[in-house]
């Protein structure tokens, strides 16, 4: 049968070599991204591609072919961490021991909302023509809805078309089908790394495409303004290095805002990176999976479909200051992709619906011959044009609570963690925040980080580590705050007085944590006279405070979030 | 894999070799360096081929041109016009074949690297029928035919990689007629010009129950798991449902495990893993032709596994009693030719009740196919996706896993879906059941490219959960509207003389046109399709099934009374003409002699 050799090559590696990389991936609990860190190629660092999972992949199997039995590790290793929290998955009555996912990045803070918003008779036509095959792009209905739906959101400066959109069965689709069409096997993308760590496997499977990653550091070094900042030099030298190893490089893969930094790039920024990829003839993916997901207004999110000529011409870099205004408002549209899901912002992972944006129609056509084998569901298609048509209940309903939602729990979760004197990045966007651990490793390894995440894991709490996102230094973790299983009182709300019913002393545990001052109870949800119940975060606290190696040092505490990290002339807190 | 490889070996330098070993034989995850170095050595051949493409295409434009110019001067007036759109038609075949063959050398790169050996594409239709093996990778015969027409499809985009032009042209060739269609369809009150699409094989004829079924408030149910990531292997729930479902409805002795059952978005998605899983690039599957497009399709958009045609004959004979009758000896033979040729067959697939011809399968030659695979160690993919579409009573239809004990139960995939015996295609639902564990996982590991909805899912579980409507009002119906149909159509072609083959299931009939062709060619087929196409009626030529004999056509019958009226109408048309052309033909002919 089909075992990775687990045993053989604990032997011969020192840092963390195949067997820690498979317990940590295989365990470290989010259901999408736990493919990269299987890395057996420890050779070459910076390819995080997929390297070479052959070395890993044996097989007495006469079943499988030799890709075959490749592709079966990609799901065994996975499914074997998925396994482990669902067959414990925590529940505040039936199992209040169990485990708690905080690795999972899902917004499970509106369903309520949305289950009434999916349930409302508009949702429910079911007409002869959408249960017949369809138009591969997906129906003209749906697609003209999203057209208008991305105008709208991404702000873009006039209507997007109809016919650049392309919907197909969520991100992951996209990124294969993009890898296909795109580049020939061997060939690679680069994305800036930490970086969400599915897409290793996305662009893989079918396509045998691998990705370059431009590591980032937490470090604050020359002109970065902050902690893992994304620079023109770190693309070029990325790029550079790829060339010197014979990887022909394709095209870049930028995600914003970003997961799992939660970095927001800046229009300036955007149009440098552009830039870049434009001297080079690259293609551009830019994943925006979490642009509506940004509930710190001071944020500032901008889509690169909102792009208008040159931003700020004193921010770009001297290469693109030639840039006149007349400038076409992307610089290369013909290689620019832009994609979006209603996984993360609408807090749909499980409906499988991503489209595709790019005014390339050869990139729309190729993409779409790939559909038959990515399509959705007709009746589902109809729900989601209609669901992205509801400006009103979007605009006045579903987003102010979500937001008001996600920025509750941030705040809990970031309030928690300065108490503990836990540095941390999370910028006021997306379900998670960077949570830097590195204190509390004896010595600078993955293999320490895994043994933490394991301890987390004991104490069942599901964590992904920064492994898992191909982050380059040991010690960071991302740190989901918005499961369900966290419930928070919010006083300026008060659903305490609107739902007076739903106040009930609990016999359900207590956090039992320090003061807090703002949060937010979803009115489904039981209160706990007015304390704060997350108990995911109370077992993170009890690892780490049983765990630090170093005394906490209260003043290196010094969060990023929030508010206007880009404004160049302060000095930028260094992520500590 | 050949299983040679030790499982307590901890020698690092023995791992190595093996790695090694493995990624030369995988082809397709190679390693950088070196090999890229490699590649970039052939990529320069295929430059200079290039090169002298250019320079050929360049010449012989320039001579067409100044062809044509003196043609021009020369030519007297009357038959001017004529021959300059014959002229002119030459002239795009010729661009038309010199443009797909530059793309070709382009992918043959890609191709090349795939370690599968390219080569020159073939526009001679008749060339490939008598081989008993098809490359795959768009150097199918039978697509470049379409292109020469339009050649838009064909032109190198500059930002395409060249699997992807090869993706766009192939799909746009193999579904042309099905995006005119989509722009043009035939509607009875509002486009009663539009075109009539018996070309696919979609079941019409029970919309009208399924709407109502799926709009009953059962359907309409949320809850949080549905809209959170799923078991990539399909939601618990529906496994279970469809495990009871194929028990039941396959006649299984012992209860189905829904940890046996892997759901995704549709058959052809199913099938592509599969392909994925079981053979490395270049390996082959058998298939007895004529047989369902998709699946040439599939084996070679993203798996690049080719097919090895098991070629049936109309004609009956001792050896073979029963027209296009697929037997054991057929099997042996097309094996044994695969592997003179080096090939490495991994596995059979058949259809079951058959695509194009109607076929079901008898218990006995069920066995025996199954035997034969296990005799050879060959994976049997088995399709039965028609299995509740036979609506003749005479007929039984006998799943796979209705056997007592299948002979190599580790190496039979069993596939399934809604699309036709429900005729919800637009629902993208697709059904993989197999014993073996290792196939079930590897196949999972697509789960996040072939996912389907949540919602979708808890809908098709109550519709496969809902026994009581099914077997009552659903198939009843469904069955005798087959049935209905089904009479008329034959009728109207025994009226007509054509003959065809009546087997009682599925939603198509498989007809002889053969009498309508003068030379009986693939060439004739094609032009008797775009006669019908001309006429707005849109049938699927046995080309497209690998047929190899030319002149039969599938045309589909599920679908509404009135227009399947209208469809014989325009048929009977397109035959009429087709007959008095035919007769001018002859009489020219006979004139010249």
């Amino acid at each position: 049968m089909f075992t990775l050799p687990q045993k053989e090559s604990k032997a011969p590696t020192t840092c963390p070599g195949p067997a820690s990389t498979q317990d940590l991936d295989s365990n470290h609990g989010d259901g999408l991204e736990r493919e990269c860190s299987r890395k057996p190629d420890w050779k070459l660092p910076e390819f995080c591609g997929v390297g070479d999972p052959t070395a890993t992949a044996s097989s007495d199997s006469s079943h499988l072919s030799s890709r075959g039995s490749i592709i079966k590790w990609f799901w065994d290793s996975a499914e074997e961490g998925y396994r482990t929290y669902h067959m414990d998955e925590y529940d505040e009555d039936k199992n209040p021991s169990g485990i708690i996912n905080m690795g999972t990045s899902e917004n499970k803070l509106c369903f309520d909302l949305l289950s009434r918003r999916l349930s409302q008779s508009d949702m429910l036509r079911v007409e002869p023509s959408l249960l017949q095959y369809p138009d591969w792009r997906g129906h003209l209905f749906l697609r003209e809805e999203v057209a208008r739906f991305l105008s709208f959101y991404c702000k873009s400066p006039a209507p997007l078309k109809p016919e650049n959109v392309v919907v197909l069965n969520g991100c992951a689709s996209l990124f294969s089908a993009l890898a296909t069409v795109l580049c020939e096997v061997g060939e690679a993308f680069l994305i800036p790394a930490p970086y969400y760590g599915a897409i290793t496997q996305h662009v893989y499977l079918y396509g045998g495409v691998r990705l370059v990653c431009v590591y980032l550091d937490s470090e604050v070094t020359g002109l970065d303004t902050r902690p893992f900042q994304l620079t023109v030099e770190k693309l070029e030298m990325a790029l550079q290095r790829a060339n010197f190893e014979g990887v022909k490089v394709k095209g870049l893969i930028l995600i914003n805002p970003q997961n799992p930094l939660g970095d927001i790039y800046s229009p300036g920024e955007l149009r440098d990176y552009l830039e870049f990829a434009k001297r080079h003839k690259l293609h551009v993916m830019v994943d925006e999976v979490y642009m509506l997901s940004v509930f710190e207004k001071s944020a500032g999110y901008h889509s690169v479909l909102s792009l208008e000529g040159p931003a700020d011409p004193v921010k770009s870099f001297p290469l693109v200051l030639s840039a006149s205004p007349h400038e076409a408002r992307l610089p290369d549209p013909q290689r620019t992709h832009v994609m979006w899901a209603t996984s993360k912002d609408f807090g749909m992972s499980g409906l499988r619906f991503g489209t595709l944006y790019t005014e390339n129609r050869d990139v729309a056509t190729a993409v779409a011959s790939l559909c038959r084998y990515h399509g959705l569901s007709g009746l589902v298609q109809y729900q989601m044009a209609q669901l992205l048509g509801d400006r009103d209940w979007i605009n006045q309903v579903y987003l102010p609570e979500n937001h008001a939602r996600l920025k509750a729990a941030h705040t809990y979760v970031a309030g928690e963690l300065r108490a503990l004197g836990i540095p941390f990045l999370g910028r006021g966007a997306g379900f998670f925040i960077w949570v830097d651990l590195r204190k509390y490793l004896p010595e600078a390894t993955f293999k320490e980080e895994m043994l933490l995440w394991r301890r987390f894991l004991d104490n069942k709490v599901l964590l992904s580590c920064g492994k898992a996102f191909q982050c380059k230094e040991p010690g960071w973790f991302r740190l989901v705050f918005s499961d369900k299983t966290h419930r928070l009182c919010l006083g300026k709300r008060s659903h305490l007085l609107t739902h007076p019913s739903v106040c009930l002393p609990s016999s359900g545990p207590r956090c039992g944590s320090s003061s807090l001052s703002s949060c937010i109870l979803p009115p489904s949800y039981r209160c706990q006279c007015g304390c704060p119940f997350f108990p995911g975060m109370q077992r993170v606290r009890q690892v780490l405070e049983g765990k630090s190696q170093v005394p906490d040092d209260p003043a290196s505490c010094q969060s990023q979030e929030s508010g206007n990290q880009r404004s160049g002339g302060e000095t930028p807190p260094a992520v500590l | 894999m050949s299983g040679n490889r030790d499982k307590g070996s901890s020698q690092p330098a023995e791992a190595k070799t093996k790695t090694q070993s493995m990624s030369d034989r995988l082809g397709m995850f190679r390693m950088p360096s070196a090999r890229m170095r490699g590649q970039g050595l052939r990529n320069q051949r295929i430059h200079t081929h290039l090169m002298e493409m250019m320079l050929h295409l360049k010449q012989t434009i320039e001579k067409n041109l100044m062809h044509l110019t003196t043609r021009h001067l020369q030519q007297d007036l009357v038959l001017e016009e004529e021959r300059h759109s014959q002229a002119a038609s030459e002239q795009e075949a010729l661009l038309g074949r010199l443009m797909y063959q530059l793309v070709n050398l382009l992918q043959s790169g890609a191709v090349g690297g795939l370690g599968l050996q390219p080569s020159c594409p073939s526009l001679d239709v008749r060339r490939d029928v008598r081989g008993g093996q098809w490359a795959q990778s768009s150097r199918q015969p039978d697509w470049p035919v379409h292109q020469l027409s339009d050649l838009e499809a064909t032109f190198v985009s500059q930002h395409l990689s060249s699997r992807g032009i090869d993706i766009s042209a192939l799909y746009h060739s193999s579904f042309q007629d099905y995006k005119i269609y989509q722009r043009d369809k035939y509607h009875e009150d509002k486009n009663t010009m539009g075109f009539i699409n018996l070309g696919l094989s979609e079941n019409k004829l029970c919309l009208d129950l399924m709407t109502e079924r799926l709009s009953q408030s059962d359907m309409n149910y949320i809850e949080d798991d549905l809209l959170q990531y799923p078991d990539w292997r399909g939601q618990p729930f529906l496994r279970e449902e469809v495990a009871q479902f194929l028990t039941y409805y396959c006649k299984v002795p012992d209860q189905l495990d829904p940890e046996n059952v892997v759901v995704l978005n549709g058959c052809s998605s199913v099938f592509s893993t599969l392909a994925m899983v079981l053979c490395d690039p270049g390996e082959a599957f058998l298939i007895p032709a004529p047989f369902y497009g998709g699946f040439a399709f599939s084996a070679c958009l993203y798996s690049k596994v080719e097919l090895i045609l098991v070629h049936l004959d109309s004609e009956v004979t001792d050896a073979n009693p029963h027209p296009f009758q697929l037997t054991v000896d057929k099997l042996e033979q097309a094996l044994l030719e695969a592997r003179i040729t080096g090939k490495k067959v991994r596995g059979l697939i058949l259809t079951n009740p058959q695509n194009p011809l109607g076929d079901v399968y008898s218990r006995d030659s069920l066995q025996k196919y199954l035997e034969f695979a296990k005799r050879y160690h060959l994976h049997v993919i088995i399709d039965e996706i028609y299995m509740l579409s036979v609506f003749d009573e005479f007929i039984t239809f006998h799943s796979v896993l209705s056997m007592e004990s299948l002979p190599d139960p580790n190496r039979t995939h069993v596939i399934w879906g809604t699309s036709k015996d429900f005729g919800i295609s637009g629902f993208r639902f697709g059904v993989l059941y197999t014993h073996n564990r290792e196939v079930a996982s590897a196949v999972s590991s697509f789960g996040y490219l072939h996912g389907i909805s949540g919602i979708a899912q808890h809908k098709l579980c109550r519709l496969l959960q809902d026994r009581e409507w099914i077997d009552k009002v659903y198939l009843p119906t469904y069955r005798s509207r087959l049935q209905i149909a089904h009479g008329y159509m034959t009728k109207k072609l025994e009226a007509l003389g054509i003959p065809f083959l009546n087997r009682g299931s599925g939603l198509y009939i498989w007809m002889n046109l053969k009498m309508y062709l003068d030379p009986c060619t693939f060439e004739e087929e094609l032009l008797l399709h775009r006669r019908f196409l001309d006429n707005k009626l849109i049938l699927s030529r046995g080309r497209t099934y690998m047929c190899k004999e030319p002149g039969w056509f599938r045309i589909t019958f599920a679908d509404k009374p009135l227009l399947l009226k209208q469809a014989m109408h325009r048929f009977y048309q397109v035959l009429s003409e087709q007959k008095q052309d035919l007769i001018m033909k002859q009489l020219e002919n006979a004139q010249r002699e």
